[in-house]
């Protein structure tokens, strides 16, 4: 079997192997393995707890230096002016595997430290900087806000004073010169600065607080301050508080502190405001000045970091990996070598020791890691190669389950299969066209688009960009068979219909006894019964692509049963199946093309309704009505098929039980009992396990694969098995009338789309008519593209695989698997 | 009824709450984290449970108070999710939650005031979940007229309040009476609105409140021997609602010494174990006493944890909100006692936490 040629018909042959690794190669052969990608190592110490591992200590090292370089990221990110993050394809690789690997780490996590308490330092300073800076801005504003304030307060005392004095004895006017330059004095008040969310709550405790014995006044600061280590933005407000009495001023030093506001004291005297005024703005200056180079020099430190972020957080992600990888190890008993336990994919074993004598060469010592192939019980991984072709389709038929280990693989079929039946749903030249542009382009700009991050959605039409191109290639297909190109026809060669000029209101077409050669006649287009004649063609097609379907998926349960050495299932499964699905919807489905072969127009007897055939065939099997009649022997016929269909009830029924039981029988009869009736001696498994050795899987998951053969699970089993299968065969023929109904819906949207936008405006004679029909060419384009193409597409799809899962993958498929997952260094790069 | 339209407004966060419980630390995962040797070691493990990397940012060594910040800050967003989720009267019922965070906030102010702490580093310790704007404002009051006055009667614990405004000056003894007066007022209150709610929620609420309120009360009962508290007032003090209400209450009242206080709580039967293993007689020393109080509070919460476990057995009701919030809370508890017992390296004790599932 090792010599069978792998192919994408069943999953790979996989091997479990073992590795003995030398402890000083072990770290250089993971990276080799890592980087070939096709290693599954297995956990060898399940039942050990993750931080009393051997390799704890590096991956805790590699955590921290992983926590740096997140912090340099975030630094980076942070940083509004773009920092420029050189990509990995560009950087230098930083090497660390081979003799000098250990020291590039060491080097690597000093320069990490190094450059972290460089940053935080630039970090604190500019912090304390820029906190320096935002305190004199604050006061600059406080002093400025509030010299309006100020001023408005004086213009207000001089208009007050002034009107009073009109009507007030001029005896006063002395008073009232000395009044208003005292005024300031006389009132007490704080000023400061708060943040604006703040504004409204501190106005109200203060009003509380004072009992209503204050004057507020406040303003916004226009720009907002930016706390540099968080990016965060927040906006303050200046105000200043008048009030008076030293306990009241107390109290509101009290509360704005403790809302958080910053008291800035300031003079009365609008002199000495000035002057601090100019001082703060002196102040200022100089602040910034720093405050300019320390972010230059920090920026600088950013843009070195930037340069090497990318490699560092590669080198930082794989090593990680290698010591989780080498966690799952086991060590052996002198503590020498490492003993790994991997599934591999048997064609493969030849690159990873070649890997594997890299690996023992790069690190510069001649002890080779030693590998050798184990027997083994378990069921391998279940893994299918792909290429960038076949992944799209093997993913579809993977979200439905993982094939069993070495199982027919569906998604080989489903190549062809999927995109057909999809395009029978969305037969349209011109929509297939549309979608089959959109494929191409996608893939002819694979490479550019493949780097780009296309998000979730545009990025699942790319992953399915070779499904879609097939997609539109068969919709073309079935476009052309069904004539419809937009809804309208296309005439290649000569109708067989000849339509006669004649003035009454309905013409008839006189068949000219000419064929069509390919698809459908165009000159049902426009025909008062072309919706009769296409809905009885695409039902009947479709009733026939089921059946051929089902069949076919039917028969792929053959080459599971013979490669898993299973002959009762073929005569106990597959041929009842077989016959039951062919004597009833097979026949149909005969009935179909044998009543299409037949030109009735040329014989006595009236078309019978096929649909009325079959039911009769279930209640009245002898009789046939005369009505019902489609061939001659029909009566005997009939009854014999369901005679067929009805034997192979029991039949699949009771077989598979019976072998079961009888075998069972068989073996007690020899005297056996039941294996895993009596306790398991383990004892005995681990002694020789411990006599033989090395050539042992280490570590035998009991429970995993001893699956009892109970009788009565078979029976049930099978109960179950039967009725799914005969009603689902009912059921499953009827599910494929999607077909008919999602292309008839379609081709009547796109027919309705056409009248109704396209059809009133199309030879234009004025400059308005063409006004129109541009405008309308492009409302009928987007909406081809937007509802036909797409959402239609959709839901055709939707169905497809629908049909896939449900209809095919139930006639053979066993599923169960698992998958394969190896050790690769390959994935996730491209999304960092 | 209650049934067919729960899941209409509730169903989603119903879900969420459910799930979030499903991610509660298990036996098996504290046994692991028992064996650990270093708090490292401790992150460790915790990576690989609900709590996932919420440590990896922080920078070595870890202090254990990180850690109970962290998986606070956890929670916090937890139910800060579901409450800008929910409607009402769901809404209202996780406000009523955060109440009893506001309560405990107020007293951490007011007393830290009273012993001249500074108020920034107050505010950082109280719990985000009862921050209210006015909050810091509280240090600034000297008397309890003024507190309530300028900053608490705009806050949704302003009702509780005043039942305590007789009480005039703060003091220790008196902050502890305003504490226990705005319990008593936030239980009865909470209880109420539970009440309100209908069958399936106040089913289950009332036995959770009723078991807190006991709780109190008996707490309150054992705190008050030998101190200055009389007797009347202590009665005040006293939940009006509760498995011990009312007779028990009017005996705890009176109660002298702990063996009164038994004999009333063992006519509640699930109560009777609480004081099973106190050492016969009344002639109990004072360390003795200590220990019995430390095993007693031990009991009320393994108590409430399995009344807040049972809350989950029950559908269509808002008790598993609470419920959750109660049981995360005894989780950080348990951790922080773990990762305390590994700091300081006191292995003998590490297995005193109280296990949730």
């Amino acid at each position: 079997m090792a010599d069978e040629y792998p192919n994408p018909f069943r999953s790979e042959q996989m091997s479990l192997v073992q590795l003995f690794v030398p402890t000083e190669v072990a770290h250089d052969t993971v990276a080799e393995l890592g980087e070939l990608g096709n290693v599954q190592f297995k956990d060898l110490n399940p039942s050990v707890n993750p931080f009393q591992r051997s390799f704890v200590g590096e991956i805790r090292r590699i955590d921290e230096m992983a926590r740096r370089v997140r912090f340099f990221a975030s630094q980076i990110e942070k940083e509004k002016d773009v920092v420029p993050i050189r990509p990995l394809y560009d950087s230098a690789p930083l090497i660390t595997v081979g003799p000098r690997a250990a020291q590039t780490i060491d080097e690597l996590d000093v320069t990490l430290a190094e450059h972290e308490s460089r940053l935080m330092k630039m970090n604190d300073s500019y912090q304390t900087l820029s906190e320096r800076a935002k305190e004199l801005v604050e006061a600059w504003h406080v002093l400025r806000e509030t010299a309006v304030f100020f001023d408005r307060a004086q213009g207000q005392q001089s208009n007050i004073r002034s009107s009073f004095d009109e009507s007030s004895a001029p005896l006063l006017q002395h008073d009232e010169a000395q009044y208003s330059t005292n005024i300031q004095f006389d009132l007490e008040f704080v000023t400061g600065t708060i943040e604006r969310s703040r504004i409204p709550i501190f106005e109200r405790v203060l009003w509380r607080v004072l009992r209503g014995n204050l004057y507020m006044n406040h303003t916004d600061i226009v720009e907002p301050f930016v706390n540099p280590a968080t990016g965060e933005e927040t906006r303050k407000n200046v105000f200043i508080i008048f009030a008076h009495g030293d306990a009241l001023l107390a109290k509101i030093r009290k509360v704005a502190e403790s809302m958080g506001a910053t008291l800035y004291p300031i003079d009365s005297n609008a002199d000495k405001r000035s002057d601090s005024l100019r001082e703060v703005t002196i102040r200022l200056e100089d602040i910034q000045n720093v405050l300019y180079n320390t972010g230059l020099n920090r920026r600088a430190e950013l843009v070195k970091l930037g340069e090497n972020l990318r490699s560092w957080q590669d080198v930082v992600r794989k090593e990680k990996m290698i010591y989780e990888t080498l966690n799952l190890f086991n060590y052996d008993v002198r503590r020498k070598t490492l003993i790994a336990e991997a599934w591999v994919p048997t064609r493969d074993i030849t690159n990873i020791q070649i890997a594997l004598r890299h690996a023992t060469e790069e690190s510069g010592t001649n002890v080779p890691p030693i590998l050798h192939e184990l027997r083994t019980h378990k069921t391998p991984p279940t893994f299918i190669r792909t290429n960038k072709f076949t992944v799209g389709f093997q993913t579809i038929m993977d979200s439905y389950g993982t094939a069993k280990y070495q199982e027919t693989n569906p998604g080989l079929f489903a190549i062809t299969t999927f995109p057909f039946l999809f395009a029978v749903m969305f037969g349209d030249i011109g929509h297939g066209f549309i979608i089959f542009c959109g494929a191409l382009y996608m893939i002819l700009a694979e490479r550019k688009l493949a780097r780009l991050d296309l998000g979730e959605i545009m990025g699942q039409f790319f992953f399915g960009r070779y499904i879609i191109l097939l997609m539109g290639l068969f919709s073309m297909y079935t476009g052309l068979m069904y004539n419809d190109i937009f809804s309208r026809s296309l005439h290649f060669w000569h109708s067989g219909w000849l339509f006669p000029e004649s003035n009454s209101t309905s013409l008839t077409g006189v068949n000219t006894g000419h064929v069509y050669p390919f698809g459908l006649d165009p000159g049902w287009h426009g025909a008062d019964n072309i919706l009769v004649f296409t809905n009885s063609y695409k039902m009947k097609l479709s009733i026939v692509l089921g059946v051929t379907h089902m069949t076919f998926a039917l028969c792929l349960q053959l080459p599971n049963h013979i490669k898993f050495k299973r002959p009762v299932d073929i005569y106990a499964n597959f041929i009842p199946q077989m016959i039951f699905l062919q004597s009833i919807f097979g026949y149909l489905a005969i009935c179909i093309l044998y009543k299409w072969s037949i030109d009735w127009s040329k014989t006595t007897a009236e078309p019978p309704s096929l649909l009325n055939m079959l039911i009769a065939m279930f209640l009245t099997p002898t009789t046939i009505k005369p009505e019902l009649r489609l061939y001659p022997g029909q009566g005997i016929v009939q009854p014999i098929l369901l005679l067929l269909a009805v034997v192979c009830v029991p039949w699949l029924l009771i077989t598979k039980p019976y072998i079961a039981w009888k075998e069972m029988k068989r073996i007690h009869h020899q005297g056996y009992s039941g294996l895993g009736e009596g306790p398991r001696d383990d004892p005995d498994d681990v002694l020789e396990a411990e006599e033989e050795g090395d050539g042992r899987a280490i570590v035998e998951d009991a429970s995993e694969e001893h699956e009892q053969h109970d009788f009565g699970e078979v029976v049930i089993h099978q109960v179950i098995h039967t009725i799914e299968f005969c009603l689902g065969c009912i059921s499953h023929t009827a599910s494929y009338l999607r077909l008919w109904a999602l292309s008839l819906a379609h081709a009547q949207l796109s027919e309705v789309l056409w009248t109704m936008t396209l059809e009133p405006v199309l030879g234009p004679t004025s400059l308005f008519g063409w006004v129109a029909l541009i405008l309308m060419g492009m409302f009928w384009f987007s909406a081809t593209v937007f509802v036909l193409c797409i959402m239609e597409g959709l839901s055709a799809f939707l169905h497809a695989l629908r049909l896939h899962w449900v209809e095919a993958n139930s006639k053979h498929f066993e599923g169960g698997g698992h998958v394969f997952t190896p050790l690769t260094f390959a994935d996730e790069s491209a999304k960092e | 009824m209650e049934a067919l339209f729960f899941n209409a407004n509730t169903g989603f966060l119903e879900g969420i709450v459910r799930g979030y419980k499903a991610g509660i630390l298990t036996q098996s995962q504290y046994a692991n984290l028992t064996q650990c040797e270093t708090l490292e070691d401790f992150r460790t493990q915790l990576s690989a449970t609900d709590y996932g990397n919420f440590l990896a940012n922080e920078s070595l060594p870890i202090s254990t108070s990180t850690i109970a910040d962290k998986a606070t800050e956890v929670l916090v967003e937890q139910f800060k999710y579901l409450r800008t989720n929910a409607v009402e009267p769901l809404r209202k019922f996780l406000d009523y939650i955060t109440y009893g965070y506001m309560i405990d906030n107020v007293i951490l102010l007011i007393t830290g005031t009273l012993h001249e702490r500074d108020t920034h580093e107050l505010v950082k310790r109280c719990h985000p979940l009862g921050v209210f704007d006015s909050m810091p404002v509280l240090c600034v009051a000297t008397n309890v007229e003024e507190l309530y006055q300028s900053v608490l009667i705009e806050t949704p614990i302003a009702p509780y309040f005043r039942e305590c405004l007789t009480a005039s000056d703060l003091d220790d003894l008196n902050i502890e009476i305003i504490r226990n007066t705005l319990y008593k007022a936030y239980l009865e209150d909470f209880n109420n609105f539970a009440t309100t709610l209908g069958s399936p929620t106040s089913d289950v609420m009332h036995r959770i409140l009723a078991f807190e309120a006991d709780r109190r009360t008996i707490n309150i009962t054992i705190n008050s021997f030998g101190t200055e508290l009389s007797k009347e007032s202590r009665a005040k003090l006293f939940p009006a609602i509760g498995r011990l209400f009312p007779e028990g209450n009017n005996q705890l009242a009176k109660a002298d010494d702990i063996d009164q206080v038994r004999q009333i709580c063992e006519n509640v039967s699930e109560y009777r174990s609480f004081f099973s293993e106190t050492p016969t007689g009344a002639s109990s020393s004072a360390d003795d006493f200590g220990a019995m109080a430390a095993r007693l509070e031990d009991r009320f919460f393994s108590t409430e944890v399995e009344l807040n476990k049972q809350a989950f057995l029950q559908q269509f009701q808002y008790g598993v909100f609470y419920s959750y919030m109660k049981l995360k809370e005894q989780e950080i508890r348990n951790l922080t006692w773990i990762a305390e017992c590994i700091a300081q390296d006191a292995k003998d004790r590490i297995q005193d936490f109280i296990p949730i599932f």
